[in-house]
């Protein structure tokens, strides 16, 4: 049912489907409104580290556990348009598996269980993600076995609950790298095999590695560079391989770390026949941008410099530093901005912005979410889910 | 008589052209012939092996750069009645850096095993097409972003502007003058003409760019990052005019065309698709 609505919607407009991560409420909120009110399909991709099940203590988004999160999506989509996605799922995806250093098969059973969840809760996509491993680094092979462990658990899960369910498979993340054709070909080949062997739906989508990569807030990937970038085949030989590969085997190519593309190379997705694309940490940054702005602009810069601090205090923001960084810590703070929204302090200081900005007629969350819904709309234009003019 | 002349392209970085030539001839010199072209180099700047100085005051303030640099070398052997006399031409710039051991040779060996290729790169250790070239060391592409090229005589022919031997339209377009899209174009023409463009892995060059970072100064260009601004600037308003392609990725679309069509054409090269 998901699988034809998704392909029914590709096919007639041509388009690339944008996958939202849900940084926060507002980013939540925005990617709801934007869905209703043109009338389109979005993916809300969450990570485990930002949505997790009550067992697993939530995530950083509102504190939200999988349930919760679900059932506030469910409730807002007037219209049914959202599609509730889980991101990279699958063993040490979540940061406390990581600190209790799991075993193999404890990380496994926990995948499973954060996995049930997911189903319980109403999630739609389901990305199986393990290429993680904080023993060693597992092999194509060793990857592909533990796909097909979770893949079957979740199909009779799903099965189990009268859930209509799809997949997304993918093997690395982040890397900098380029999967190979060989690699690809592979990898789809064998899930294929897995999927008729034991009646499986195939996967719907597959994450390819198109030469995207975020640092910073600038996609330092291949994608959108003039000149070479060393280790990695230029996206010009890259993705049409790639989507060559995909269109074989009948599976949708999906795209990460989408983030801070050019309009151009944004609106060249659906002429490429990328199939759909995820952003994240942009719409998180575009709203602590939006918060210090109307602070700033409002004599409130104390307000501004007090979540600066609690957002460089984080140190949410050392993973996405270039080696050779030149930022300040204000650039710092606002990589790290949408991690600490939920914090206690956090939301102290905004019930403070609040009660000084509606004095002067401003609704801060609403002045929030528009400009993260600007955010969204940049994609959604690009991609041709809603139209220019 | 050789089969190559090698152009190497110089702007006021003698000592690295010097070494590139010796390692040339050292390695190739049985081979290849060495022909440096001064970009409007400074008279005190010059290497020992030059060829001919483009000294008009255009160059001596702008230089050439890569096209108009490699025009002016290819039509001064057409002007001087040589260009016949080689099989192709080994196009470089001075900051190329080959491997301790003959390039030349192996790139005429890859040629005369390809007969429909017109245009060869070699590869670098650090290009992601190596992974492309580990069972055939020679494939068929179309995009090769690199500032070594070796150009088959016959090839430069078909496309050549005999009526205009000179810096700005023998064969590459002058008026691209940082040679954004340039090897794009280069490769449709190459495609359309029934010429395939290939990377080989059986040599290794790479381009050191540590010269233009440190060193522009004296190169009399703009800085790394304000020279890559106006690369593409001034290469999409390129593309723009000349073909009404307002994205590379239109440009890769075109080229990708002729690439496919020629494989229709020629089934028996199809193992050397990507």
């Amino acid at each position: 049912m998901i699988q034809q609505r998704l392909e029914s919607f590709l096919q007639k407009r041509k388009c690339t489907l944008l996958g939202v991560g849900p940084m926060s409420v507002n980013c939540v909120d925005a990617a709801i409104e934007l869905s209703n009110e043109h009338e389109v399909p979005i993916l809300l991709i969450a990570s485990r580290r930002q949505i997790d099940s009550k067992e697993f203590g939530g995530g950083y988004v509102n504190n939200w556990t999988t349930e919760e999160f679900a059932r506030y999506v469910i409730d807002h989509d007037k219209k049914g348009k959202l599609l509730l996605a889980r991101d990279h799922g699958g063993p040490w995806q979540n940061t406390q598996e990581v600190i209790e250093n799991l075993s193999l098969r404890r990380a496994m059973e926990s995948a499973k269980a954060s996995y049930r969840a997911d189903l319980e809760a109403g999630f739609q996509i389901l990305h199986i993600d393990p290429s993680i491993d904080v023993h060693g680094q597992p092999d194509v092979d060793e990857v592909l076995d533990r796909i097909f462990e979770l893949y079957e658990y979740c199909w009779s899960q799903a099965q189990q609950l009268g859930q209509d369910v799809i997949f997304e498979i993918g093997t690395e993340e982040q890397s900098g790298s380029t999967n190979s054709q060989e690699e690809l070909d592979y990898t789809l080949n064998a899930v294929q095999q897995f999927c008729k062997k034991y009646r499986l739906p195939q996967p719907t989508f597959v994450v390819i590695q198109c030469g995207t990569r975020v640092m910073e807030t600038r996609n330092v990937g291949s994608f959108d560079s003039p000149v070479r970038v060393a280790d990695e085949l230029p996206a010009e030989i890259q993705l049409p391989k790639m989507i060559e590969i995909c269109n074989r085997y009948g599976i949708f190519m999906k795209e990460h770390n989408t983030d801070y593309l050019s309009d151009e190379a944004l609106q060249w997705h659906p002429r490429l026949g990328i199939h759909a694309a995820n952003v994240a940490p942009e719409f998180g940054v575009a709203e602590t941008r939006a918060l210090l702005s109307v602070l700033e602009a409002n004599n409130l810069a104390g307000l501004s410099e007090r979540f600066l601090q609690i957002a460089h205090a984080s140190n949410k923001w050392n993973k996405w530093m270039l080696p050779a960084t030149q930022a300040t810590d204000r650039d710092r703070a606002i990589i790290a901005g949408h991690y600490v929204f939920s914090t206690p302090e956090c939301v102290a200081l905004k019930e403070e912005a609040n009660r000084a900005l509606a004095s002067k007629g401003i609704n801060l969350d609403q002045y929030l979410r528009q400009q993260v819904k600007n955010s969204i709309l940049r994609y959604l234009r690009n991609f041709r889910l809603v139209r220019s003019t | 008589m050789k089969r190559v002349a090698t152009i190497i392209l110089n702007r006021n970085l003698p000592a690295v052209t010097d070494s590139l030539c010796r390692h040339l001839i050292h390695h190739d010199g049985d081979l290849t012939d060495v022909f440096v072209v001064e970009a409007g180099s400074d008279t005190e700047r010059l290497s020992t092996h030059t060829s001919w100085h483009a000294d008009w005051p255009d160059a001596l303030a702008h230089g050439l750069r890569y096209s108009r640099g490699m025009n002016h070398g290819l039509s001064q052997l057409w002007k001087e009645g040589k260009f016949k006399q080689y099989d192709a031409f080994f196009l470089l710039t001075n900051d190329t850096e080959l491997q301790t051991s003959a390039t030349v040779g192996p790139l005429m060996n890859v040629l005369d095993q390809h007969p429909r290729v017109g245009i060869l790169s070699p590869c670098a250790e650090r290009w992601g097409e190596r992974l492309l070239l580990k069972d055939q060391s020679t494939k068929y592409f179309w995009f090769i972003h690199n500032n070594a090229y070796l150009l088959r005589r016959e090839f430069v022919e078909a496309i050549l502007n005999q009526h205009q031997p000179n810096h700005m339209g023998f064969v590459f377009d002058g008026s691209n003058f940082r040679g954004y899209g340039a090897e794009s174009e280069l490769i449709a023409k190459a495609y359309a003409n029934d010429w395939a463009a290939a990377i080989t892995s059986e040599v290794w060059a790479m381009e050191n760019e540590s010269h233009l970072l440190t060193q522009a100064d004296l190169i009399k260009t703009e800085g790394y990052k304000e020279n890559l601004q106006l690369y593409v600037e001034e290469g999409r308003s390129w593309m723009r005019h000349k073909y009404g392609f307002n994205s590379r990725w239109s440009m890769q679309q075109y080229v990708k065309c002729f690439y496919d069509k020629f494989f229709e054409f020629h089934p028996e090269f199809s193992s050397y698709q990507i």
